[in-house]
């Protein structure tokens, strides 16, 4: 080991600390700087600090970001959330797999160029299946083009680096002159709304007039990405959808005159072959094809059912520009309540009825009074940001585009509760919004109104943020406070609740970010208002992650009490062509699938928890019948067995015996007695887990069971109805083959004989059911049985 | 706050505020199960095996005794076929993910549940007198099982995978002809463990069955009489070549169960010299044990029959209610004398219960987890610490080995029981449970066993992740400590950056010994650790 190495870990000690609770955030600097944990770093560390060696390798093997051997110089990061998985992530992980010759078993090929990770979930659901090539989110991705992927990403590697920061922006004054608004969150990154937005900002230099290219955050059709809207003075705004840097050119000509005629020439030029080079047509049509209007069908059925709230401007703010958010009433309420005795705003948080939005739905009036009603001094307030249900990215969305509203609400509650200091729990795999957040808070604080007194004027707060390092189970309110005081992220029995003793024992109040993003605007609008919307136990508005087999996925706010159809069927616009919409996901692995059938049931805390799901944070994957429901309960125990600390028995081992079964019946081996096992150990799980995640980690399997009975009986009998199951299905030719070879050319494991003009075969054997045959079959004469 | 009542199982109970569910319930002398839980620790919560149902505004949820606080007006519940059910499944789970065998195989097999590893390992430290006694704690009649017995224990021997299986038989017969070249007075273990009762017993038929059931039922304080046609007792066993069973033997192994009580009465035959009638008026439970029947023998004594046979019922023994049992070779064929003696033990237990008023059923098999087969690379660690000769024992029907022969065999076995056994919680609560160690039986993980020279033995297998030891290293501010490493079902205890196990907790090794709840931890040596269990006052 050199010593430069260990030097690292020496000043890494000097910047964060050498107590307990900076294990965490030094861990996940030697991860950064090495690609993994050297032992020797370790051991340093231990000699460094006052943590115990027991505490970093418990703590290190914990989280799912850390290594402990060596990555490969590629990593790929596959997400694995519901929506991905039901996209068929694991296709896309076999094809990879054999595209970069990692051997099952192994996560590094054997030359240590390419390493293949898990991700929980990227909260990129509209775009899955997803992955993460370095540090390029790569949407839609498929075993047919994954070649194709690898060999784009590896050429952008060599090439140049991705697209600069957006993040150290000056911001332009919104002088109500033109506005180019692009879309700059993660999903619309991930499309490449980033490149996009530095090729509108240099090309507008060269245009005629005032035109201001500008960051916004989410718009919410996340389904359309990237999207860019068009906003003139005196005209009506115009949405862009799916544009490329290429065409930023092209959008500009149509808009806004480059300055002088030689260089509009000369423009138009360069513009021209490229657009001929690229589509064969000319620019100004291809920009006209991905337009849209609000008056858009499209549009107008995804938009018109939402009330936004937490959302408010949404896709019209910059989220970084705090005088614009200051424009746009941020920092009213909190002005307004600054001198408020705490006991008034407590009252009005209950009047509302706001209910936490992080699952459980427990009155956050009633959580308020509890960490005002302790005694002491010192209190904390936490934002927690840990949205690991895989299916859901309200939090994350919210987050990046209105990081100054959560950070305004968290500021209301400490006010309420009388906390001191306050602390954001963001999950490490939404690098944006821990960016944004930070940089927000910096901005607080360079104005004097965060850091010392609240606005200049109130009781000191202090504001920090703590990265997650990888664990569903942090969510969880005692596993978040282990995590944060740098420990394994394992809950212990409530009560005592975080309330009474949370952080370093001390009185502690946990909201989750859309809870918090709600608060303002209650404050500002009073606690009426907000109770109009909803129904008569569930108050105001519910942000759903709308994804899955679905025509428009994104981020939508819609009044509780909507119900499920209007949701999935106006705003999502239903199921794709030929497809028929089998059931919703909701709440994810700790939630349930509601059936096609009861599609009428009001989005509301009792409602679905009646109809076997939960609220939850508000993911929301749609499943049509090409989904196996019994895979979709195998999917969600593997990722609660994955994420369990594994601390309790019936968590611990009792989520492995369920998981257990449903492969079972997944292979087709299951007997009777094993289904009979399968619900009565479920019932077993749920009473006897110690926390949260285990006692809801049945829910999946139990509403499965409740609304899909007969596809289990089916898989009792050997059949997967919907031919999702591997080892289930059979890939055959029919007759309609022409003999094109195509099927045979792209089998990756060639297990189709090249036979030019003669009727294909596929091996069953070899044939591992990748799906490639039928998808690039041009006859559509490969069925599946 | 004052004290206030709670209500567990409809008794009112007054508690402190600030107690554990657990510890109202000891306070009124209810055992609530736990193997998690050490009062010095704290709740650690892992086990869930301490589960009540616990009632209180409407609502009513399953949570683990050890770590919820009492409040006014609680209702809970203990002893109810719900909670029980709750406990079991616990159990259970973690005998899924618990690898290791309660019960060595030898002694397992045996059909006399001879405690073997005990036995070999106490002559292989030379002390003879101790296994004397633990073979005669289990086997009537050791002197002649240790030349007759077709020693199923061996072909269960783990050794047997590498060379010959341990010659279990041999040195247990070493041990017999060691103890009956003594003078009788220095046999300490032929005594009658309980002091006579008030019922008498009359066993039929001299065999290896009777006098098994003999000598079980003289230990459990009866007043035995043994009646037998012949003029010695012994039935087929008699009939055995003298150079395979010298008559000597069997004459003293007789000798030692009349010094015991047992009353014998040769010569007489049952419907000549004495009637069932007879019997029935003398005794209080009669024991037929007559060996196979001849052609009319069952006719003649005007009994049950089923073919040739008697026909006593399988499960108690029973063959005319209430009083009249049948066992051996009468009620089915019974090829093996060790086979025929457990008949005659079970027989024994049937009686047994059946005069103290209880209902009469056989023995129950031990409780063991069982691992099954190992991999022979897994076995590897049993062998480190074993001698790597090959067997020493001659063929079975020379003279016998002798004492350093006996010694040389001792040192080759693999040590496979679990010292824990008898002292170890899970296996307690696994019987009172009535749990199925079976029942989510799956793929199994890799047998270890990390040995220390300090003398602690891991096997990480049995751990079942309890935390006391973690906790304790951590209370003790131990310089490396211990920890749990990964996370969900993978989680395992071990010392930080591979150390050995014993690294992390130096100071407290004999103390997360002594309160493992299962065998994961233990000293090597004997088995000498006394598991401390809750003291429950009846209150």
């Amino acid at each position: 080991m050199s010593n430069a190495d260990l030097k690292y870990v020496e000043n890494t000690v000097q910047r964060l600390g050498r107590k307990p609770e900076a294990l965490i955030p030094i861990l996940q600097a030697l991860q950064e700087h090495h690609g993994y944990l050297p032992r020797e770093s370790l051991a340093r560390l231990g000699e460094l600090t006052d943590i115990r060696p027991s505490a970093i390798s418990g703590v290190s093997t914990f989280y799912d970001m850390f290594r402990l051997k060596p990555a490969g110089k590629h990593i790929f990061r596959i997400c694995i959330g519901t929506a991905c998985h039901v996209a068929g992530a694991e296709r896309v992980e076999e094809a990879l797999r054999r595209q970069l010759g990692i051997p099952p078993g192994a996560d590094t090929d054997p030359s240590q160029q390419f390493t293949i990770e898990h991700i929980a979930c990227l909260g990129c659901c509209t775009l899955a299946p997803v992955v993460k090539m370095g540090d390029t989110t790569v949407g839609y991705a498929s075993a047919e083009k994954c070649s194709e992927q690898v060999r784009d990403y590896l050429a952008r590697q060599t090439t140049a680096a991705g697209a600069k920061s957006t993040e150290e922006l000056d911001h332009a004054p919104a002088n109500g002159a033109a506005q180019i608004r692009v879309g700059l969150g993660s999903c619309c990154m991930a499309k490449g709304s980033d490149l996009l937005f530095h090729a509108l900002r240099e090309d507008a230099g060269q245009c005629d007039g005032h035109v201001n290219i500008k960051r916004v955050g989410c718009m919410g059709m996340c389904h359309r990405t990237p999207m860019v809207e068009v906003a003139l003075p005196g005209q009506e705004t115009a949405y862009y959808s799916g544009l490329t840097e290429a065409q930023a050119g092209a959008l500009m000509e149509r808009y806004f005159h480059p300055r002088g005629w030689l260089r509009r020439a000369g423009h138009l030029w360069t513009r021209l072959l490229d657009g001929l080079l690229l589509e064969e047509a000319a620019p100004e049509q291809q920009v006209g094809r991905f337009s849209m209007s609000k008056r858009d069908p499209d549009v107008r059925a995804f938009l018109e059912n939402q009330v936004h709230i937490a959302t408010e401007h949404f896709g019209k703010l910059d989220p970084l520009d705090l005088d614009e958010y200051l424009a746009h009433d941020g920092f009213a309420a909190l002005r307004q309540c600054l001198a408020a005795p705490p006991e008034e705003l407590i009252a009005v948080i209950e009047k509302s009825g706001l209910r936490g939005r992080g699952g459980a739905g427990f009155p956050s009036g009633q959580k308020w009074r509890a960490v005002r009603q302790q005694p002491g001094e010192v209190k904390y307030v936490i934002c927690n940001g840990d949205e690991g249900d895989p299916g859901a990215f309200m939090d994350r969305m919210i987050l990046e585009s209105f990081p100054y509203r959560v950070i305004e609400g968290l500021a209301l509650a400490a006010l309420a509760v009388g906390a001191g200091e306050g602390i954001f729990y963001v999950r490490h795999e939404y690098p944006l919004a821990v960016r944004r957040v930070r940089a927000a808070i910096a901005e607080l604080e360079k104005r004097g109104w965060l850091g010392g007194r609240l606005m200049g004027a109130g009781a000191p707060l202090r504001l920090s943020v703590v990265e997650g390092a990888g664990a569903f189970v942090c969510g969880e309110e005692t596993a978040l406070i282990a995590s944060v005081e740098g420990r394994r992220g394992m809950p212990r029995l409530r009560p005592p609740f975080p309330a009474e003793s949370g952080l370093w024992g001390k009185p502690t109040l946990i909201n989750n970010v859309e809870t918090l993003a709600l608060v303002p605007w209650i404050f500002r609008h009073g606690a009426e208002k907000f109770a109009a919307y909803g129904t008569a136990k569930s108050k105001g508005t519910k942000v759903f992650a709308l994804a899955g087999r679905i025509r428009r996925g994104g981020l939508i706010e819609v009044p509780m009490g909507t119900t499920l159809r209007e949701i999935v069927e106006n705003i999502g616009g239903g199921a794709a062509e030929g497809r028929r919409i089998k059931a919703v996901q909701i709440g994810g692995p700790s939630g349930g699938c509601v059936p096609a059938s009861l599609m009428d049931t009001p989005v509301d805390y009792e409602s679905l928890r009646e109809a076997g799901a939960i609220m939850g944070s508000g993911g929301m994957v749609v499943l049509d019948d090409s989904a196996c429901m019994v895979d979709i309960a195998r999917y969600f125990l593997q990722f609660t067995q994955n994420q369990s600390c594994g601390k309790c028995t019936f968590c611990r081992i009792g989520t492995r015996r369920m998981l257990d079964i449903l492969d079972k019946l997944c292979a087709g081996k299951a007997q009777r007695a094993h289904l009979e096992e399968l619900e009565r150990l479920a019932r077993q799980v749920g009473a006897g887990s110690l926390c949260g995640l285990g006692k809801t980690a049945p829910n999946p399997v139990l509403s499965t069971l409740r609304y899909f009975r007969d596809e289990y009986e089916a898989h009792l009998q050997g059949r997967c109805p919907a031919g999702r199951c591997a080892a289930l299905v059979k890939y055959q030719v029919t007759a309609d083959c022409t003999g094109c070879t195509l099927c045979a050319q792209h089998c990756p494991v060639h297990a189709i004989p090249l036979t030019p003009y003669v009727k294909h075969e596929i091996n069953l054997e070899l044939c591992t059911r990748c799906d490639t045959c039928r998808k690039v079959c041009p006859r559509h004469a490969i069925e599946v049985s | 706050m004052n004290a206030f009542t709670i209500t567990i199982d409809q008794r009112t109970v007054e508690v402190a505020p600030g107690r554990t569910v657990l510890q109202a319930a000891r306070q009124i002398g209810l055992e609530i199960p736990t193997l998690c839980h050490l009062e010095k620790c704290g709740p650690l919560n892992s086990c869930q095996v301490c589960l009540v149902k616990i009632a209180a505004n409407g609502h009513s949820r399953l949570a683990p005794a050890c770590a919820t606080q009492v409040a006014p007006g609680m209702v809970i519940e203990s002893e109810t076929e719900e909670v029980h059910e709750a406990r079991r499944t616990a159990l259970e789970l973690i005998f899924s993910d618990h690898l290791g065998d309660c019960l060595s195989p030898c002694h397992r097999l045996c059909p006399l549940q001879l405690n073997i590893p005990v036995m070999i390992r106490q002559i292989q430290s030379g002390r003879l007198d101790e296994a004397i006694t633990t073979v005669r704690q289990s086997l009537p009649l050791p002197g002649v099982l240790g030349r007759l017995c077709h020693h199923p224990c061996e072909q269960g021997c783990r050794r047997g995978v590498f060379d010959e299986p341990a010659a279990i038989r041999e040195m247990e017969r070493f041990l017999m002809d060691h103890d009956l070249a003594r003078d009788f007075s220095q046999s300490k273990a032929t005594l009658p463990l309980h002091a006579a009762g008030k019922w008498s017993v009359v066993v039929v038929g001299a065999g290896p069955t009777g006098l098994a059931a003999a000598h079980d039922l003289a230990r459990g304080g009866h007043a035995v009489t043994v009646i037998d046609r012949h003029a010695k007792p012994g039935g087929r066993l008699r009939d055995v070549p003298e150079a395979d069973l010298p008559p000597a033997v069997l004459e003293a192994e007789v000798a030692l169960l009349a010094k015991m009580g047992i009353q014998f009465k040769t010569g007489v035959e049952l419907g000549n010299q004495v009637t069932l009638e007879g019997l029935r008026l003398g005794f209080d439970a009669i024991l037929l044990a007559v060996g196979e029947l001849g052609e009319g023998d069952g006719a003649k004594l005007n009994l049950p029959l089923a073919g040739a046979a008697l026909k006593a019922d399988p499960s108690t023994c029973l063959l005319s209610p209430p009083n009249i049992f049948a066992a051996g070779a009468c009620v089915k064929p019974v090829k093996q004398v060790v086979r025929a003696m457990s008949e005659g033990r079970a027989a024994a237990e049937c009686i047994h219960r059946y005069l103290r008023g209880q209902p009469p059923r056989r023995p129950e098999k031990p409780f063991s987890s069982i691992m099954g087969r190992l991999e022979p690379g897994e076995l590897r660690d049993f062998l480190r610490t074993a001698s790597q000769e090959h067997s020493a024992a001659p063929c079975a029907r020379c003279s016998g080995i002798n004492r350093d022969e006996a010694g040389r065999e001792a040192a080759r076995c693999l040590h496979c029981d679990c010292r824990s056994s008898g002292n170890c919680l899970l296996q307690h609560y696994a019987q009172v449970y009535n749990a199925d160690a079976n029942r989510f039986r799956s793929e199994r993980r890799p047998f270890q066993q990390e040995l220390q020279p300090g003398g602690v033995i891991f096997e990480p297998g049995k751990c079942i992740d309890c935390g006391i030891c973690v906790r304790l290293a951590e209370m003790a501010a131990e310089p490396l400590g211990l920890t749990f490493i990964g996370r969900g079902f993978d989680v395992r205890v071990a010392a930080p950056f591979g150390h050995p196990i014993e690294d992390g907790m130096k100071s407290v090794a004999a103390e997360c010994v002594r309160h493992c709840p299962t065998g994961a931890l233990v000293m090597a040596g004997d088995n000498t650790r006394t598991l401390e269990r809750p003291t429950v006052k009846a209150g």
